[in-house]
């Protein structure tokens, strides 16, 4: 029989840094990923791609390929259409792409035909010799060129033109005003880059179509398992009862692993004609130049203030590049994601802001990476256009930004976009990072440094999130609402299993789940097995992404386990002889009340829950929960980055990196930390190296981990981190989520620590990637004008 | 990626005997690095396999090679189209043909290269250096084949 841990200060489970109990499975090369899963009779499946971003399909021979031994069928667009397959829809349905190209290609490594082969390698070799004519066409690179409409890119769709959508929310009338009658105003165009969330793990497939029984079998890098099931099914007219999705081990996803590839598509179908497993697994260039890219914003940042910097307007407009197809991640209803938080923690008393999207000869994406959906961009902006706006009131930016802070008592806070933030205390938070990194020193130094002709920065930046997608009013993906869910069955000897729709991905969901159904039932977390990513067993989910799964399914788990608890209430009141009401839930046990000598575990209730249910109850203790939010919440922070520039090389070095998160409740304070860590990584990444970068002729030049850089300990800065906690008030637990709120606030302070530090050479804005070559370059120009 | 080279060479052989020696395709290819077999297709066609080593793009590219002498023998073009491993690439050269002396014809050349795929990714310095070996080894195997110690071999 399983025991109860001991509360530790005051906390059973919750709050409790309780190690991962994922992790020896992983350290131990336990762990089962994609590309562990083998089957009998399976076969391979290779792409070809596209060598031109932009180019008809003149003729493709399949004969070379065929005669490569081990191959056994070669794929193209039109064996697709035969079975109508050669279109998807992308993820919020309102466009289509291409599984295999069609009459023409729109990017370059575009998926142009399939090889299956029996080995791996032979699929490969068959993918080398697939002979395709292609007829070069002018590309187009930039949106700006785009948005001209002198090439149209998609005449497959009804209007002929490159602009997909134009997306506005707020007061444009009363912004612009706003804005002419203000003192001081800032204009930049700032770009947040495209970037890739490239997991280390890349996305595959093994499809298992099993012509005994008709059921088809998915191990899936997936997300979303429950989501992928459901739009192959809408895709194939396969019922889904007929259709399992697995997804395993994952190897992080950052976002990548939501959208539905061509890999996927093909190999599935591959699968059910021919009647044997087949395996996709892609490599790193087909990662880095096929699967989803995140950002690529082009944002006009506008804001006034008074001259006493009190801020009056922000307008923002954004010109966002979409690739080929209008593959976007994002919400139905919120085709600019929730890129309304761009008021971020400040007080505007007029906002409006506007996005045209377009089409271009890139990658299709705009993936939520680590970010819940635009966020990041959206902090960005406003992050940058406030500091901009500091230097340009000549004030300093932490007195600047606690001047314009929403306050604690207007919590619950409408804000000019559309959101009601719910709780959050940003004047603590900042002054507590002031405090801890000394940040009156810090300017102290920094002006003696001045002195010497040093380049010392300082970089701010308090942003605030919107993640939990979410209330089903609002939010939904092809019109299935994101809610999350979570199932609970306790043991008779009081341990349990709990599955919920989410799918970690390097989470921790296997220890934090089990930590908030031991903290509502008094078991031990040890004790509670959690399981994910099966749609045979898993309650129905939309996945991990977004920030999504604290706030949506860990609402589910506790409340799930309060149903659990009820029911256990009334075990007790049978097991105690007292009436119900006088049976109490306290100190993790149930009593008469006033009576905790007589008290009863939750592992003793589980077993008579067996063995001596109440008369007028079940047998049996267990609880589904499908919990539909009210609200998405909204963690935020406050960083501060401290930074050197060798204006000789360019180099810059991040001596301190403070981040204090407000992710409400607590969990499990290890992880968070983990949690931000890896964010912080990533934003540095991105801040001074990371950019899938095209050029003129539409050529991706970052294809592989040599171009495309990935921080190693040995590059990445020390992290100091602390926390404030405003718990969420409508959320059952008061969790905000965490997992992203690093990638979303990091970048900001990373860049205006540089743009701090280059503030004596005049330099107000540099586009990230801050590389090197960018700062040396505008240190030299600064140094000769 | 696009990348533009141009030079002059002099070649210490006779007009004709030049301008007879690069319209022929089976010559071209015999003085092109690294090809491993050549086909002549028509009388100003050929096609190569060539091994190529770019930085990580490596192996064997297959090219089409048309060949495009003016009328009146002073110009020649030549249009080479081909790739592999995903990688294409586009050449378009040209070269004006002088004679400055009996034994001594001047090629004022340019070329246009176009690259698409991986081996665009290699990097400009990489592919230049690529470029200039390629370009001197083929001037240097067509003045090796036309010198007067060849002709008397």
């Amino acid at each position: 029989m399983s025991t109860t841990i001991q509360p530790v200060n005051g906390k059973h489970a919750m709050g409790v840094s309780m190690k991962r109990k994922e992790d020896p499975r992983f350290i131990r090369g336990g762990g089962k990923y994609l590309d562990d899963f083998t089957l009998p009779g399976m076969v391979w499946l290779s792409l070809v791609h596209s060598p031109y971003p932009h180019a008809k399909i003149v003729k493709i021979d399949k004969t070379p390929a065929l005669a490569v031994p081990g191959v056994l069928a070669v794929l193209t667009g039109e064996d697709l259409a035969a079975h109508n397959l050669a279109w998807i829809p992308t993820f919020h349905g309102y466009d289509k792409q291409m599984v295999l190209a069609v009459g023409k290609v729109l990017y370059q490594y575009q998926e142009v035909a399939g090889v299956i082969a029996t080995s791996r390698e032979a699929a490969q070799d068959g993918a080398e010799m697939v002979d395709v004519e292609y007829e070069p066409l002018d590309p187009v690179v930039s949106p700006y060129d785009s948005r001209e409409d002198k090439i149209i890119l998609r005449d497959d769709r009804e209007n002929k033109t490159n602009h997909i959508y134009h997306w506005e929310v707020g007061k444009q009338d009363e912004t612009n005003a706003a804005l002419a009658a203000s003192e001081v105003t800032i204009k930049e165009r700032i770009v947040f880059q495209r970037c890739h969330p490239a997991p280390l793990e890349p996305c595959g497939i093994l499809a298992d179509m099993n012509p005994s029984t008709g059921r088809l079998t998915l191990y899936l890098t997936s997300q979303a398992p429950h989501a992928h099931r459901t739009v192959v099914s809408l895709v194939t007219g396969i019922p889904e009862d007929k259709i399992r999705v697995i997804s395993p081990d994952l190897g992080g996803g950052f976002g990548n692993k939501v959208p539905v590839y061509p890999g996927y598509v093909v190999a599935a179908a591959a699968s059910v004609v021919i009647g044997v497993p087949v395996k996709w697994v892609e490599t790193r260039t087909e990662n880095l130049t096929c699967t989803g890219f995140a950002r690529d914003y082009h944002m006009d940042v506008e804001i006034g203030a008074t001259k006493e910097g009190r801020v009056t307007a922000l307008k923002v407009s954004t010109v966002a590049d979409h690739g080929a197809f209008d593959a976007a991640a994002d919400p139905t209803k919120y085709p600019a994601g929730l890129f309304g938080i761009v008021t971020g923690s400040y007080d505007f008393p007029a906002a409006f802001t506007q996005l045209d999207a377009y089409f271009t000869n890139k990658a299709p994406g705009g993936v939520a990476y680590r970010c819940s959906f635009r966020v990041t961009e959206a902090s960005f902006a406003i992050e940058r256009g406030m500091e901009l706006l500091a230097r340009k009131l000549n004030m300093d930016p932490s007195e600047f930004r606690l001047k314009n802070f929403v306050k604690k008592e207007q919590f619950p806070y409408p804000s000019p976009l559309g959101f009601v933030y719910d709780s959050g205390d940003y004047h603590l938070t900042l002054r507590k990072a002031l405090d801890i990194v000394g940040y009156d020193e810090l300017r102290k130094e920094q002006a003696e440094k001045r002195k010497r002709g040093e380049l010392m920065g300082i970089g701010i930046s308090t942003f605030t999130e919107a993640v939990g997608a979410g209330p089903s009013k609002h939010f939904d993906i092809m019109g299935i609402k994101m809610f999350d869910s979570a199932e609970i069955r306790v043991h008779p000897t009081g341990s349990a299993i709990l599955r919920a729709g989410t799918k970690s991905q390097g989470q921790g969901h296997e220890t934090t789940w089990a930590q908030i159904a031991a903290e509502e039932l008094g078991l031990d977390p040890q004790n509670i097995m959690v399981e994910e990513g099966d749609t045979d067993t898993a309650p129905y989910g939309l996945g991990t992404y977004a920030s999504r799964s604290t706030p949506v399914a860990g609402g589910a788990i506790a409340l799930a386990a309060r149903k659990i608890r009820e029911k256990a209430r009334k075990i007790a009141a049978h097991l105690l002889e007292a009436p119900l009401d006088d049976v109490e839930w306290e100190n993790y046990k149930f009593q008469v009340r006033g009576q905790p000598e007589n008290a009863l575990t939750m592992q003793q209730i589980a077993f008579a829950a067996y063995t001596n249910p109440a008369p007028d109850s079940e047998p049996g203790l267990e609880a589904t929960f499908y919990y539909d939010p009210p609200n998405l919440t909204f963690p935020y922070g406050a960083y501060i980055a401290v930074v050197d520039v060798d204006r000789e090389t360019g180099f810059v070095k991040v001596r301190r990196f403070l981040a204090i998160d407000d992710c409400g409740t607590v969990i499990n304070p290890m992880i968070v930390e983990g949690q931000i860590h890896g964010g912080l990584t990533e934003g540095f990444a991105i801040a001074f190296m990371q950019e899938i970068k095209y050029d003129e002729q539409g050529n991706n030049l970052n294809t592989n981990f040599t171009d495309y850089l990935v921080p190693t300990s040995l590059e990445s800065p020390h992290w100091e981190t602390s926390s404030t906690c405003t718990p969420s008030p409508h959320h059952p637990i008061g969790a905000k989520g965490v997992g992203e709120s690093p990638n979303v606030g990091s970048p900001a302070a990373f860049v205006n620590a540089v743009m701090d530090a280059l503030n004596p050479l005049g330099i107000t804005h540099i586009d990230m990637p801050l590389t090197r070559e960018k700062i040396w370059q505008a240190c030299r120009q600064a140094t000769t004008t | 990626m696009n990348l533009e080279y141009s030079g002059t060479e002099t070649i210490p052989a006779g007009k004709d005997a030049v301008w007879a020696f690069i319209t022929d395709p089976a010559n071209i290819a015999s003085c092109m690095p690294e090809v491993l077999e050549s086909t002549v297709v028509d009388p100003r066609t050929f096609d190569a396999v060539v091994q190529v080593g770019v930085g990580p793009v490596r192996g064997k590219f297959k090219f089409h090679v048309v060949l495009d002498p003016q009328p009146g023998g002073d110009r020649m073009n030549m249009k080479i189209s081909g790739g592999g491993f995903g990688s294409v690439v586009d050449l378009n050269a040209g070269a004006d043909i002088k004679s400055d002396a009996p034994n001594s014809t001047t090629l004022d050349w340019t070329g246009q290269a176009s690259m698409r795929g991986p081996v665009a990714t290699v990097g400009g310095r990489v592919i230049d250096a690529q470029a200039k070996r390629v370009i001197s080894t083929t001037f240097a195997n067509v003045k090796a084949k036309l010198s007067p110690a060849a002709a008397t071999t």
